[in-house]
């Protein structure tokens, strides 16, 4: 598991408050119980951890997966400056 | 029951400094949604669109010393008022005075204010704020301003149940009238709310449509916010025949309930509940209503929530009757909105034209009502209903009939 996928799957169960072996990166965040305002607060968490912007394209809260959103991160870790 | 007329209308929002001219572009389908003025490009993460009022200048309304006290949000109700009061022909001298109430429902107050003096406070590290900062931010600062300026000195005070404020207002009004508290009302809801702060907290809530707002239709992504004002005079059709004045139509009904369930997430049965106690507070059967002008924001849950609830509430009536939302013209004006979109009510069983829904580009299975697409139509309307539901779970309808 790479570690921004380890990060992702802490996060939400923290959020989330579930047990961490529950998520698979072909869980939706329905599937996990995360629904309305408690996905947000998980998109909000990932975006501080680590300080990128993800667009509401890639945050499908309803059909879209954890393994989805995982490469969505990696896609933004990958497009910031490397000072930043 | 004393029974309640509308005889003033007044407006200002993205389609127009007053009443008039939001309606015709209501039945001409023009929408005032567009690329936002108020806030530097850039700033926004996403999309950056907003119905705002264009062509503003608050000196072309308001004296230097009036203008110092008022957030925008103040600004609009007064213009609103002004024009509602105007049209009406009603006269608060004597008695009257404090015969009358003010209600205005509003969201957020004076944020423009409030964004202004923390921008200087903890971006300038400047502390120096206006003298009247105060007196322009506080929320009930629109029904002041209302009251001082047309010597109103009944009951005046704001309602704040975010997207629902103007519903509940009228609300509030029309039970103080026929309590018999009061025998008149000017009544709305404000909003001014298109500021930096307040567009990245809705950002952050993910309920912002990148691209334009089209309610009940397939591919919606969310709502745009607009900004504006929606004033009335309500009376009882007895002052309003006994005075010869025009009644634009009769407020007949209104509904409110609370979910008690989800801060966000809209309920079914929330809903239905508030168009039932419309109808039954107006003595109105579900076959009696032609139209529903919908809360319809253009977010996935709040449209198909809404159809389930109009399903619900008025049975094979449902599929009569049509619905729309207004919201793609003027934007999501939150408190302001009820008020906006009453126009759209009152000017439907006025005129005949049921204005339309806006940017629809076909049908979401989650939502198989009749909502007008894209073009106004011409049919007789003589009761309609207007739909607000609120965050927090608040939600007030109020229906209007054909001038007694």
């Amino acid at each position: 598991m790479s570690t921004v996928q380890q990060d992702t799957f802490d996060i939400i169960a923290k959020q989330a408050k579930i047990d961490i072996a529950t998520i698979t990166p072909q869980s939706t965040l329905k599937d996990l119980g995360i629904a309305s305002l408690d996905a947000i607060e998980v998109i909000f968490d990932i975006e501080e951890h680590f300080n990128i912007n993800l667009p509401n394209e890639d945050t499908d809260l309803e059909n879209g997966t954890v393994g989805h959103l995982v490469e969505a991160i990696e896609r933004q870790l990958a497009q910031k400056p490397a000072s930043e | 029951m004393r029974r309640i007329v509308i005889t003033g209308m007044g407006a200002i929002c993205a389609l127009g400094h007053d009443a008039p001219s939001t309606w015709k572009a209501m039945t001409e389908g023009r929408s005032g949604i567009g690329p936002i003025h108020h806030i530097k490009p850039g700033e926004l993460r996403n999309g950056g669109i907003a119905a705002e009022i264009s062509d503003y200048d608050p000196a072309n309304f308001f004296d230097e010393a009036r203008r110092a006290m008022l957030d925008p949000f103040s600004e609009y109700a007064l213009i609103a008022a002004n024009e509602a009061i105007r049209q009406s022909g009603i006269s608060f001298a004597g008695e009257s005075a404090a015969r009358t109430a003010v209600v205005i429902g509003t969201g957020v107050g004076g944020e423009t204010t409030r964004d202004g003096m923390y921008e200087r406070l903890y971006g300038e590290h400047q502390g120096r704020f206006h003298p009247l900062s105060i007196v322009r931010l506080m929320t009930n600062a629109a029904a002041s301003q209302v009251s001082m300026v047309h010597g109103i000195t009944g009951p005046a005070f704001v309602v704040a149940t975010a997207c629902a404020s103007s519903n509940h207002a009228f609300a509030q009004a029309a039970m103080m009238i026929r309590a018999g508290l009061v025998d008149a009302a000017v009544v709305g809801g404000t909003e001014a709310c298109i500021t930096l702060g307040t567009l990245r907290a809705w950002e952050a809530m993910r309920v912002l449509s990148p691209d334009t707002c089209r309610p009940f239709s397939a591919g919606r992504r969310g709502l745009v916010l607009g900004e504006g004002a929606g004033m009335y005079v309500l009376e009882t059709l007895e002052s309003a025949q006994a005075r010869g004045a025009n009644i634009l139509c009769e407020l007949v009904g209104t509904g409110m309930s609370s979910d008690a369930g989800d801060i966000a997430a809209p309920s079914e049965i929330g809903a239905a509940a508030a168009m039932n106690l419309a109808l039954r507070d107006g003595g109105l059967s579900p076959e009696d209503v032609d139209y529903i002008n919908a809360h319809g924001t253009g977010t996935v849950a709040n449209d198909s929530t809404e159809t389930r609830a109009i399903h619900r509430v008025f049975g094979a009536h449902a599929r009569e009757l049509v619905v729309s939302s207004t919201k793609p013209m003027h934007g999501h004006a939150l408190g302001a909105a009820g008020a906006l979109e009453l126009i759209g009510a009152v000017g439907a069983i006025r005129d005949g034209i049921v204005p339309p829904t806006l940017n629809y580009l076909g049908p979401d299975p989650a939502c198989d009502l009749d909502y007008v697409p894209n073009e106004a139509r011409a049919m007789k309307v003589d009761v309609a209903i207007s739909n607000s539901f609120a965050f927090g779970g608040l939600n007030a309808v109020v229906a209007v009939r054909r001038a007694p």
